[in-house]
């Protein structure tokens, strides 16, 4: 027998035995009772629209500023990484190796509960300690995938920058950052996605009307409801939201190679 | 490419399909523990709580065994059925959906009966009277002497709990209901000015005071709960086997020697 002949016959015979498990398990699952404890339409229909109103509008939110706050944060800790000066490279290893380490529940219940307790007074804002904890653990992420975006932009870059006689901070901010950015997109996407996922620990803080958010609003549904059916429910949102996140990444990755 | 569809498709399908059977055996043991779940001597009676909520459920820090009312008289319980008692700690919400689950048997977490928890579980007979109370830092018991005075405040709850339905009934104009996973984070919330009062059982904030000056209780409400032991929904026996031994320990005195231990008076009814 051939090898080419024989990959295929052993690829066959999985197949045979895959459709037939799938079979098997199909005959076997009690479909009706698999619908009723976790796919039940009007459970389903029953958590929209505040699902999206409320429970997606606010991970949107804890995303958004956690992001944000991360990236810039995060910008300048990638920085300090890459300066020439010892004492900024060293805070920023600390900071990297701390936030990246330490659980990022941890970190929320020590920015939630411990620092108030410890200096007396709290992180202003409805969505202020929450946001607030997830942007520090996001930054020690970032900082190492925009310290290597920047690093992977060829030397010649800056050098003919500093040739046409740029500074060398005015060369990192026109000529470097943007195309480490472009390097970044991938990576930066995964931390969005990574990010909308961490929401979920927030609750820990304490859930009010206006902080809930996806994964306790599911749960709180299904102690209701006592059936799985909101914890689908709200899976299939968080899809809804990262799906598009990476579509949006992937086209402008593809649009960033074009004009490259 | 069009090769490549088909095999993709049929790939999507058979991780669709294992999640699935997963899913299925999940259900199959389930419903198999619960059977056994009534009669077998022979094993632990496996039970869900979430501790620490003193009085009622704790690690004593000596013997790292579940010690507090509900813990003590579960396994008196237990042990009159011949079984010990294996703790798991899980949180508080939710928490009567672990017997249907297959998480464990039964679930003793100082839980009032409600008409929607028997949605989900089966309820003992009451074994416990609560109320509701509300508890404040002792440096505002004057200014936050009853929840009117808490309108534009916080009010920490418990999430699913009874004392987050009377908070969310009857609080003030203006004022935040902010409901958290578990005691531990509750009583944090208060000490750090994260909220401005916790609503929750009477007992339970009674008994934090007494260890903690920092807190005090300046209010009850009056709301008549029971506290019950919850099982599966289809494990009639051993709701039935754990009433007969409470009502056992009713009658030979186990129980009010047990009530005076935990809360110093002999139980009012």
């Amino acid at each position: 027998m051939s090898k080419r002949r024989r990959a295929q016959l052993i690829r066959w015979a999985v197949y045979a035995l895959t459709l037939l498990g799938v079979g098997a398990l199909a005959l076997w699952i009690d479909w009706a009772h698999v619908q009723d404890a976790m796919l039940r339409p009007d459970l389903a229909k029953e958590q929209f629209p505040d699902i999206l109103t409320k429970a997606a509008k606010n991970t949107v939110i804890f995303t958004v500023f956690g992001f944000s706050g991360g990236l810039v944060l995060g910008l300048v800790i990638a920085l300090m990484r890459l300066s020439s000066i010892r004492a900024y490279r060293w805070f920023a290893v600390g900071y990297i190796e701390l936030f990246r380490g330490v659980p990022a529940l941890l970190t929320i219940l020590i920015i939630g509960f411990g620092i108030p307790i410890a200096l007396g007074s709290r992180i202003p804002g409805t969505y202020g300690p929450g946001a607030v904890a997830l942007a520090i653990v996001a930054a020690a992420y970032m900082a190492e995938t925009i310290r290597a975006g920047i690093e992977a932009v060829p030397k010649g870059q800056m050098e003919a920058a500093r040739s046409l006689g740029m500074s060398h901070s005015r060369a990192m901010a026109s000529i470097v950052i943007p195309q480490a950015f472009r390097l970044m997109i991938p990576p930066l996407t995964n931390e969005l996605v990574l990010l909308v996922k961490d929401t979920s620990l927030l609750s820990v803080l304490g859930v009010t009307e206006a902080t809930i958010e996806l994964t306790r609003w599911g749960r709180n549904a299904t102690n209701h409801s006592a059936n799985a059916t909101p914890l689908v429910v709200a899976g299939f949102v968080y899809l809804l939201l990262t799906i598009p996140l990476g579509r949006l990444a992937a086209m402008l990755e593809r649009r960033g190679k074009q004009t490259r | 490419m069009r090769n490549v569809m088909p095999k993709r498709i049929f790939g999507v399908v058979g991780v669709a399909a294992l999640l699935l059977a997963a899913c299925g055996d999940d259900d199959d043991k389930k419903s198999d523990s619960t059977d056994s779940g009534g009669g077998d001597s022979a094993s632990a009676l496996t039970v869900c709580t979430d501790a620490p909520y003193p009085p009622f459920e704790f690690e004593d820090e000596d013997s790292g065994e579940f010690t507090g009312f509900d813990m003590e008289l579960l396994r008196e319980i237990a042990s009159r059925m011949d079984r010990e008692l294996d703790v798991t700690v899980q949180p508080f919400d939710g928490i009567w959906l672990a017997p249907q689950a297959g998480t464990c048997d039964v679930v003793a977490s100082a839980m009032t009966i409600t008409d929607d928890r028997k949605e989900g579980a089966l309820f003992s007979d009451p074994y416990f009277d609560a109320n509701q109370s509300l508890l404040v830092r002792t440096e505002d018991k004057d200014t936050y002497n009853n929840l009117e005075k808490l309108a534009g405040k916080k009010i920490g709850v418990q999430l699913e709990t009874t004392g987050e339905t009377y908070a969310n009934d009857h609080k003030p104009d203006g004022s935040e209901v902010v409901s958290f996973e578990d005691p531990a984070a509750m009583f944090l919330a208060l000490e750090s000015g994260e909220v401005d009062a916790l609503l929750q059982d009477f007992p339970v904030n009674a008994y934090r005071a007494t260890q903690d000056d920092g807190m005090t209780v300046v209010e009850q409400y009056q709301t008549n709960e029971e506290y019950g032991f919850a099982a599966a929904k289809d494990n009639q026996d051993l709701i039935d086997e754990i009433n007969d031994k409470l009502a056992e320990t009713k009658d030979d005195g186990f129980y009010d020697d047990l009530y005076a231990e935990w809360f110093g008076e002999e139980p009012s009814s």
